[in-house]
């Protein structure tokens, strides 16, 4: 059971860093705490049900559609909502809650609710890994999980906008010296962070069924993984994501499984008080953002 | 002078003409039905759908007969939320005051989705003396206020399956696996809330402590789990040979599929929303034969020859929505509770809610759920005879992807099967 439990650990973290992947992009390059990132990932989902059933579309082009469109969709967010309100972090969380909120709540208006909303796992068989099955969706989410660590990585050392993304994210006014668009490139990280979060919902839905609350669920759990590994900063996504993975399927496993919402909200509070930015977060404090 | 006598005549037949009318209008005027409930949820949505072709059908006949006037019916909902993860209670309360406030209804149907939110708000329809037709909280505690403060509280009643009768159905069920097969290690696994909550521990105490089974493990889930693993591997590794879940959430269909993919040999039986209903075979991929689930009210999720107006409404459901009933809670007793109201008005012959209260509690009907009588709590009986009482149903997926009735035995369709890789002890 011990060794059960790291398997399953190990898969949850990546569940977790995959889910706060694209929140903590945004926030590191734009400073924009995207509260839609809930709807954001459930909506992608909603796309690729409603592509692959109604509209009877292949599953890898409902797929590519559905990450496109909630890329594109969270760049428009950015263009048409945020460009105005830049700067006044308050302003920002609002305007973004307030989009996520009324992107869920259509779920809902449009009876988008029971149990038929699902989406298809990859590859459909189970493997005995050291005396535990695990199903073939979650190693798949384990590999793309560090192929888009890696990818992200790659990205964001080895290519101009890359670069430029970087260099946004350590000293906006010295990029604006250098010819860099702030706005292009935090246009690009909204629309990057929503189409990570299209990707996780795509690999990471199959395991359950698709519900408008999710996205809760889902900004919630990101928000943990970034406070905890402090905003902004990939690093501490990793390294967060598998201190609350760790903490949660062992406290589930050896204490019971209603002390592991406990247990991830004391170690944001205990990560709160001793250190506000976050294991890695950078020396701003948390309430210049939040 | 004739000309006075005209004046007067047009005048009188003015007044005759506007007084015609105005009865008329009178009479027309709809009998308002309110639906507070989670919306947002598929028992909420179903519900509030049964409800609404319980009215049509009404109208269609002709109305309500209250006094000498026929009146429709119309309905009015208001989404609460209350089911929905984090939604306090007092705010959940808001939408049961404002629709009573804004639609004056005569009655409220479905009602509130969490148990926690009916018990707080029985004191607002006490306040207001609306009567209401529950079908889908279901805590006993709403039956003990009752009884505790009748003239308070008698506005309350409850027509779908209560916690009580659940662990009635879910004992019976253990008793027949155990009969059947010898099993006797169960693991207990619930929803943190208040319905579910008292549904596993009752099970625990009433039937599974006193018939000498072993409970390797109790555990509540907070609303919105959506990893089973751990759960799973105690399971398989204390030899538990039946999992008893009981789970209202749509995350609960993740426990259904990493069952099947951790290969858990031990027989899931139980309450699992996303597993009642028809669809649940391609939500799962054929992924669960063998798993037995509890449909709470007959004609919610599942019809029975054995009992045809459950049949009949499943099938006119299907008819007028153009899909099956998914919920296997909710759905019938809302049907059933808009026939219940009107027989209810039509002997009262008023729309005074005390007078529709005291009718209500004379309510003895063969309804789609079976026999519909209230007992002192206001709640609907349930038993295993559709015939004497209201009844629940408990089926096996089979492995051509049919439900097959397996309890109780007066509309059984088969004995249970064991999964594969499942062995009798017998």
């Amino acid at each position: 059971m011990f060794i059960g439990t790291i398997i399953y650990a190990v898969i949850n973290s990546f569940i977790l860093i995959m889910l706060a992947m694209g929140f903590n992009l945004t926030f590191g390059i734009s400073g924009v705490a995207n509260f839609a990132y809930g709807a954001l990932y459930v909506l992608s989902a909603y796309t690729s049900w409603i592509l692959l059933n109604l509209l009877k579309m292949p599953y890898l082009l409902s797929v590519m559609i559905s990450i496109l469109l909630t890329a594109l969709l969270g760049g428009l967010i950015y263009r048409l909502v945020l460009v105005r309100v830049r700067g006044q972090a308050l302003s920002e969380v609002i305007a973004t809650f307030g989009i996520g909120l009324a992107i869920v709540e259509l779920f809902s208006y449009f009876g988008l609710v029971g149990f038929e909303y699902t989406l298809p796992v990859f590859i459909d068989h189970s493997f005995l890994i050291a005396g535990t099955y695990v199903d073939a969706q979650r190693l798949f989410i384990v590999g793309i999980g560090l192929v888009l660590v890696l990818g992200l990585w790659l990205f964001t050392h080895h290519t101009s906008i890359g670069l430029a993304f970087r260099g946004i994210a350590q000293d906006e006014r010295t990029a604006l010296t250098f010819g860099i668009d702030s706005d292009r490139i935090a246009t690009l990280s909204m629309s990057l962070g929503a189409g990570l979060a299209a990707i996780a919902a795509t690999i990471i839905f199959p395991l359950g069924s698709i519900a408008p609350a999710e996205g809760y669920d889902v900004l919630i759990k990101a928000l943990a993984v970034c406070i905890i590994g402090g905003l902004g900063s990939s690093g501490g996504v990793i390294v967060a994501g598998f201190v609350i993975g760790f903490a949660e399927r062992f406290t589930d496993t050896y204490i019971g499984s209603h002390w592991t919402m406990i247990i991830s909200l004391m170690a944001i509070l205990l990560v709160l008080v001793i250190k506000p930015s976050g294991l890695f977060g950078k020396q701003k404090e948390l309430e210049e953002r939040i | 002078m004739k000309m006075h006598v005209r004046l007067l005549g047009f005048l009188f037949s003015i007044v005759l003409v506007c007084s015609v009318l105005s009865s008329v209008g009178n009479a027309q005027e709809p009998i308002v039905i309110g639906i507070p409930t989670s919306l947002g949820f598929l028992e909420g949505k179903e519900s509030l759908s049964a409800v609404e072709m319980a009215v049509d059908e009404i109208n269609a006949a002709g109305g309500v007969k209250v006094g000498a006037s026929k009146k429709p019916f119309k309905v009015e909902s208001i989404d609460l939320r209350d089911a929905a993860p984090g939604v306090p209670v007092p705010e959940a309360l808001l939408g049961l005051e404002k629709i009573i406030l804004e639609k004056k209804p005569a009655a409220l149907v479905v009602g509130p989705f969490r148990s926690e939110a009916l018990m707080a708000g029985m004191d607002i329809i006490a306040k207001y003396k609306v009567p209401l037709l529950g079908t889908i909280a279901m805590s006993p505690g709403s039956e003990k206020k009752i009884q505790e403060d009748p003239a308070k509280y008698k506005y309350v009643f409850r027509t779908c399956l209560n916690a009580v009768h659940l662990v009635k159905y879910l004992s019976g069920t253990m008793g027949l696996i155990n009969k059947e097969f010898g099993f006797n290690k169960v693991y207990i696994m619930h929803q943190d809330v208040a319905w579910a909550r008292a549904t596993a521990e009752l099970v625990k105490k009433l039937y599974f402590d006193t018939a000498g089974w072993t409970v390797v493990g109790l555990e509540s889930y907070p609303t919105g789990t959506s990893d089973f693993s751990s759960a799973l591997m105690k399971i398989r590794s204390q030899g538990a040979q039946v999992i008893m879940p009981v789970f209202d959430m749509p995350q609960s269909g993740t426990l259904v599929k990493q069952w099947n993919a951790m290969k858990v040999p031990a027989i899931l039986s139980g309450f699992i929303s996303p597993l009642a209903g028809s669809g649940a075979w391609n939500t799962f991929d054929g992924k669960i034969g063998g798993a037995t689930n509890t449909i709470f009210e007959l004609g919610s999720g599942i019809g029975s020859d054995k009992h045809p107006p459950s049949k009949d409404f499943y099938d006119n459901y299907m008819k007028k929505y153009g899909k099956e009933i998914q919920a296997g809670h909710g759905p019938a007793p809302s049907y059933e509770s808009v026939y219940i109201l009107k027989e209810a008005i039509e002997r009262a012959g008023s729309l005074d809610p005390d007078a529709i209260v005291a009718e209500l509690e004379k309510t003895d009907r063969n309804g789609v759920m079976g026999r519909v009588k209230f007992d002192a709590g206001h709640q609907v009986v349930y038993a295993f005879d559709p015939q004497e009482a209201s009844v629940s149903t408990v089926f096996q997926w089979n492995d051509n992807g049919r439900r097959v009735i397996v309890f109780p035995e007066t509309i059984a369709e088969g004995k249970i099967q064991l999964p594969k890789g499942l062995k009798s002890l017998k």
